[in-house]
């Protein structure tokens, strides 16, 4: 799928971002620049090659399961813009 | 009606009861105050790092294996992309392409008729947090303790063609979780609910649009939502139109479901593996220990009880449908009667639990109480009208059963030479009767016996009674 400005303004949605005009246009020149960086990755030859989804060559760490309160709800909400008895408050949001 | 088929496929979303999250250590505790269980990880400030908790692991290998699935030796975790009030990562770390675990089956049984009920997959992933609407016209709250909390998301394959079958595979996996103690299983709470997929076809034809109806948590919403829901589907094609795929919400107070939201804006997840986790390698031996640590689960303990007690798989199955009934019954029936365990523990203690509304964990009779009851009815001192007399009192005080019948002088007469005194006395008072009797009308037998219980107040033990009452007037 060719990439375009309405990609971009998907992208913007999805994301939740508000973007105007001008900054779509030289979000989708960057955007696509780094495509075409990724399409000159295509193209070299995987087939026999299993699929990396981490380029890390360790075993994953597992945690124990002891369960530990570290932070504060005053610490938690000390920088959210609303916030009311203990809650975070956003505008409605009903589905 | 009659020629359209339903099809219905199910994700099962279970908490897996550990004590910290699946990527941070903060507390999973239900009902806390509101964001009191938050980690700078849960609240996903930038810089921190997810560290995977091995209990939620291991409870994801057992429940695989409890649903007879192949475990993958190596899964990914992956971001699912998103944004919500609930969510502060902004996705989701899920499983994707390579769950922890793949194929497996239920079985269920709907009036005697078994049917085996695929599992696609089953993956970990986070909660979200919860949002209240409700607590100002104009603004959401947000509390994200549950964000976080492991999940292990089930998913069945189309297996189902009615609600009934939907239901009884609910309950099935919710009984499997509980038995392998991976899963509360309280609805209630929300540690199970479910999202059902509907979709409904004329018999032979291809599959139909399906929609899903989300967040589920009880089995009587599971019935009436996909109910309500093939109705309306049906409605919509002999009307000619068709059936849009949408996400839908069951409304409890209407009974009807509404669209959430059309799959046309679909979400577009862009799913893509967490570079923060590397690939979960399970090695063969882990594997193999936990499924040498399985307990007995409840198709196999069925049929044992079936087999052992000599009950019927009615009985059996109210019995071991969940784990701590059956260990209960289990404690009641060990060198017992199990017919009258049986109904003791079904019957009785059930009928006391559903009044009270309680569960058999904090029922007010323990196992070992009833298993002396049932005692005092096997050798005889009390009769098994007695018993309920005595059950009763067991149910409010914390008197021991000996005390309660001592109490009561319920203690049945089981002395021959003085029910005979009592015997005597109904003979003598009644010689028209007598006469009868012995001029063959047998069924006076019912009366004397009658007569020495209220004289006895209900204490002479029946089978006696009975036997010296014929053997008077026999001979």
């Amino acid at each position: 799928m060719e990439f375009d400005k309405n990609s971009t303004i998907k992208l913007a949605k999805l994301a939740r971002l508000s973007v105007n005009d001008n900054q779509l246009n030289s979000l989708e020149k960057d955007l696509k620049s780094i495509l075409k960086f990724i399409d000159q990755l295509k193209e070299i030859n995987t087939e026999d090659i299993d699929p990396t989804s981490n380029s890390l060559d360790q075993k994953l760490i597992l945690r124990d399961d002891i369960a530990e309160n570290t932070l504060s709800n005053e610490d938690l909400l000390k920088n959210v813009p609303e916030s009311e008895l203990g809650f975070f408050v956003v505008p409605k949001v009903i589905e | 009606m009659d020629d359209w088929q339903t099809v219905i496929g199910i994700e099962i979303h279970a908490q897996v009861n550990s004590k910290s999250k699946l990527f941070s250590s903060s507390s999973t505790d239900f009902g806390s105050a509101p964001n009191t269980q938050v980690s700078l990880v849960d609240a996903a400030m930038p810089g921190m790092l997810p560290v995977i908790n091995k209990f939620c692991i291991e409870q994801a290998i057992k429940s695989g294996l409890g649903l007879n699935a192949k475990i993958n030796n190596k899964s990914i975790f992956d971001r699912k992309n998103y944004f919500y009030q609930d969510l502060p990562q902004g996705y989701q770390i899920s499983q994707f392409k390579d769950p922890i675990v793949g194929e497996g089956s239920v079985e269920i049984e709907i009036e005697g008729i078994t049917k085996t009920i695929g599992i696609e997959r089953l993956h970990l992933e986070q909660d979200a947090g919860k949002s209240l609407h409700d607590q100002d016209p104009n603004l959401t709250f947000v509390d994200l303790n549950r964000s976080g909390i492991a999940l292990m998301e089930i998913v069945s394959k189309p297996d189902m063609s009615s609600s009934d079958e939907a239901i009884a595979y609910v309950r099935k996996v919710r009984s499997i979780l509980r038995y392998l103690d991976t899963c509360d299983g309280n609805m209630e709470q929300g540690s199970l609910r479910a999202d059902v997929n509907v979709s409904v076809r004329k018999k032979g034809e291809e599959l139909g649009t399906r929609c899903e109806i989300k967040n589920l948590n009880s089995f009587k919403h599971i019935g009436a939502a996909i109910n309500f829901e093939v109705d309306r589907q049906i409605k919509i094609i002999e009307r000619g139109e068709q059936v849009k795929q949408e996400t839908r919400l069951y409304e409890v107070v209407s009974n009807k479901t509404r669209s959430m939201r059309s799959k046309e804006d679909a979400h577009d997840y862009r799913y893509f593996p967490d570079p923060d986790l590397l690939p979960l390698q399970l090695e063969q031996d882990w594997i193999e220990k936990i499924k040498k640590s399985l307990p007995e689960l409840p198709d196999e303990k069925k049929l044992r009880f079936i087999n052992f007690y000599k009950i019927s798989g009615y009985d059996a199955e109210v019995l071991t449908s969940d784990r701590r009934i059956s260990e209960f019954f289990e404690e009641v029936a060990k060198n017992r009667s199990s017919k009258l365990s049986v109904s003791w523990v079904a019957s009785e203690l059930f009928a006391v639990l559903n009044k009270l509304n309680l569960n058999i964990e904090n029922s007010p009779v323990s196992s070992s109480q009833l298993g002396e009851l049932i005692d005092e009815i096997e050798n005889g001192t009390i009769s098994n009208r007695a018993a309920k007399e005595v059950f009763e009192e067991m149910c409010n005080s914390e008197k021991s059963v000996k005390d309660i019948i001592d109490d009561k002088g319920l203690v049945q007469i089981s002395d021959t030479s003085e029910i005979e005194i009592f015997i005597n006395k109904v003979l003598e008072d009644n010689p028209e009767n007598v006469e009868k009797y012995k001029n063959g009308k047998t069924k006076l037998l019912g009366f004397f016996i009658g007569e020495v219980m209220k004289a006895t107040k209900g204490k002479a033990n029946p089978g006696l009674l009975n036997q010296i009452v014929k053997k008077k007037l026999d001979n």
